[in-house]
């Protein structure tokens, strides 16, 4: 229909249904179905990729209850649970989107961003549609808060996704852009596929995943990445829809797993930016996941359903990032502020720079051998 | 083609998928006359009609068509407080509207509102001077539609036909969520009807008129927290939908107290009728009353006690969209 297809060719123009601002675009390919004719999926109407699900558990009455997110949706037949990817068909659980990427691009891994993983390097980086919240603030919500029917996609089986980073010589896939809990079958194949030849999966995620398959998903991956989007529970509910003790509780099972893992903390004015939440979330970080643990405080654009608000001042970032200093976090940075020192990496023991940054380059890189070159203290993270 | 012929093809077209099609060539004259005309509807105390007839459904368990025009036509006649159904429609809608009736198909065949009936309510309006290429009954997907017995008609005439998608680029802020309406209704139509099935939803409680707009947005995975409570009312006093609602009409044809959304035959009955409100609200609170009755005789317990009370009906009254207190509502059976 005309409307769709206007929509989809916006989406296209714009980047946002490829690659998000900021990424490479991957030169000249089609949008559509680039590995198509050398797949064996049979992809449905509606490019729809049913695959069984991995966690589920059956129910009474051809029921089913997703096990992937803490919202553990009770679907019936020919249903979806909240995230729009995962429907129940004859009793069993599908993803829909397993291998149905709707965006592909090559990003710096400062952009996801990671500090402490492999600082310079390129990640593959994909997303499939769809997630199980519906932060008021989204920043991709054309993808994120749509049904994989409503979004271009391409296919891209595991292999494919390996391979291609590979001759593009990135080391890193990064599942990201939306949520990649609710394709975490996806993720987890593409993290065993990428073992084989030495590349590695990191998620950029909201946190929102049960136990069993967080535990299944750090077996495999190199790093997690969780936006926690806010400290106070009230907040947390209204802004996304969902519960922030299930994200505490994945950060605190990721530290168990001894996965390394960043935090990302969008503040949003006058909605999570006093500095009591803030040094409440420092206290949690520091206590509970690590000191160590890189926070980045993340400057937040108006979009979606938050065009009301301005853009965070560069001034309550810094106040964010000195009550977490103040708190104990040992390496706290700022995001979306090209240029401004927070970007950088700086030693605890001596405080000089170890890893100079500006926006999503890296221009200097001074760590040896994961150490400080000038008084040694060694620095925690994915360096090799 | 001439335009009559394009609408005799589409509603031959659509003959085809009815069980009981023989008495369809009478349809676009069928205004059979309704029950004496009983008073208006006021806000403060809305008319529920209740249509019910024997013979219905029949053992075979298609619907008898003279028995549909009889009972439909003494529902919508007295929801809109007319003479006959022609009347009401005639008082509702104008011919110079465009009419969508939403139907709401996801359970396929048995529990979904039934081709003829949308048809029936397409001859009605037709009766009334709407013209039939100003009527369109539509539903999510083409899929979803012909798996409830419809035949997808994209020519003159009676346009039946799924959303799949085309929605409309705008993002509406509506309450606690925003959404993509469906392009048509946002867009091309200007009256709308609800027309849903008579039934259980696991989630929701009851699935009745005003819930069968989650059928309209491009997102209703995300709107089913809390039975669905925060949500429908806010959807439904949406502008694009509560502007343009003009009559809500509930299919018992066949209808199912449990197992919902889906089709569950075990819990399904021939319920033998039909309800039919100008008031969502009141409409869809004696349709969970006719529910909750049902469950009762079979042995199950209340919704409530299953953690499934349908909330969002006293929210939508508390809203302004209408009455949900059956003590102020006039359950009139025609």
């Amino acid at each position: 229909m005309n409307g769709r297809r206007a929509f989809v060719g916006r989406l296209v123009a714009s980047g946002a249904g490829c690659a998000l601002a900021g990424a490479r675009r991957l030169g000249g390919e089609p949008l559509q179905d680039p590995f198509a004719a050398g797949s064996s999926l049979r992809v449905e109407e509606g490019g729809l990729n049913p695959t069984p699900a991995r966690w589920f558990k059956t129910l009474p009455d051809g029921w089913v209850e997703c096990e992937v997110c803490p919202r553990a949706c009770r679907i019936s037949e020919d249903e979806r649970g909240t995230c729009g990817t995962r429907e129940n068909r004859k009793g069993r659980l599908y993803t829909l989107v397993h291998s149905r990427p709707c965006s592909l691009a090559l990003d710096p891994v400062e952009k996801k961003p990671f500090f402490h993983v492999l600082p310079g390097s390129e990640a593959l980086s994909l997303a499939t549609a769809g997630c199980n919240l519906a932060c008021k603030g989204c920043q991709n919500w054309e993808i994120a808060q749509a049904r994989p029917e409503q979004v271009p996609g391409m296919t891209l089986t595991p292999a494919d996704v390996v391979m291609k980073a590979k001759r593009m010589g990135a080391p890193l896939v990064a599942c990201t852009y939306t949520e990649p809990v609710v394709f975490s079958e996806y993720v987890l194949d593409i993290a065993v596929a990428g073992r084989a030849v030495g590349v590695r999966t990191v998620m950029i995620s909201n946190g929102y995943v049960q136990e069993q398959p967080l535990a299944d998903l750090c077996h495999e991956i190199a790093a997690y990445k969780v936006d926690l989007k806010g400290f106070d529970p009230v907040f947390f509910r209204q802004h996304t829809g969902g519960e922030l003790k299930h994200v505490l509780d994945t950060l605190r099972r990721l530290r168990k797993h001894g996965t390394w893992t960043e935090i990302v903390a969008l503040i949003i004015p006058t909605q999570n930016d006093s500095e009591a939440e803030i040094r409440a979330l420092s206290r949690f970080v520091r206590d509970e996941v690590g000191p160590e643990t890189p926070v980045h405080f993340t400057r937040f654009h108006p979009s979606y359903r938050l065009q009301n608000l301005p853009s965070t001042p560069v001034a309550t970032l810094e106040r964010a990032r000195g009550a977490a200093m103040a708190e104990g976090l040992r390496f706290v940075y700022l995001g979306n502020v090209p240029g401004h020192p927070g970007e950088n990496t700086y030693c605890p023991g001596c405080a000089k720079v170890l890893i100079r940054r500006y926006g999503m380059a890296m221009a200097e890189n001074r760590l040896k051998g994961g150490a400080c070159p000038d008084c040694h203290r060694t620095i925690p993270g994915v360096w090799s | 083609m001439s335009a009559s012929e394009g609408r005799r093809r589409t509603l031959a077209g659509l003959a085809a998928a009815a069980a009981s099609a023989s008495p369809l060539a009478r349809v676009a004259e069928a205004f059979l006359p309704g029950p004496p005309p009983g008073p208006k509807s006021a806000p403060s105390r809305p008319v529920v009609a209740i249509g019910r007839r024997e013979g219905l459904v029949t053992p075979a368990g298609a619907l008898d068509m003279n028995v549909l025009q009889a009972a439909l036509g003494a529902a919508v006649a007295r929801a809109a407080g007319e003479a006959t159904a022609v009347a009401s429609m005639r008082r509702l809608f104008k011919p110079t509207d465009v009419v969508g009736i939403k139907v709401g198909c996801l359970g396929g065949r048995g529990v979904s509102t039934r081709p003829e009936v949308a048809l029936q309510l397409a001859a009605f309006l037709q009766a009334a001077g709407v013209p039939a290429d100003r009527i369109y009954v539509w539903d999510r997907t083409d899929r979803e539609l012909r798996a409830a017995g419809y035949v997808i008609a994209s020519g003159r005439g009676v346009r039946v036909f799924g959303t799949n998608e085309d929605y409309d680029e705008r993002l509406v802020e509506w309450g606690p969520s925003a959404s993509r309406f469906d392009r048509v209704l946002a867009t091309e139509l200007t009256a709308v009807i609800s027309c849903c099935p008579l039934k259980d939803h696991g989630l929701a409680g009851v699935s009745l008129t005003m819930k069968n707009w989650y059928g309209a947005i491009h997102n209703p995975n995300k709107l089913h927290d809390d039975n669905c409570a925060p949500f429908v009312p806010h959807l439904v006093a949406c502008p694009v939908i509560h502007d343009k609602l003009r009559l809500s009409v509930v299919d018992g044809s066949v209808a199912q107290c449990h197992g919902g959304p889906g089709r569950a035959p075990r819990w399904a009955w021939p319920y033998g009728g039909f309800l039919a409100s100008t008031d969502p609200v009141a409409v869809d609170a004696v349709g969970r009353q006719v529910l909750e009755a049902r469950r009762k005789e079979v042995g199950l317990p209340p919704l409530a006690a299953e953690g499934r009370e349908p909330k969002y009906i006293a929210g939508a009254a508390r809203l302004g969209l209408g009455v949900a207190d059956l003590s102020r509502i006039a359950r009139v059976e025609v």
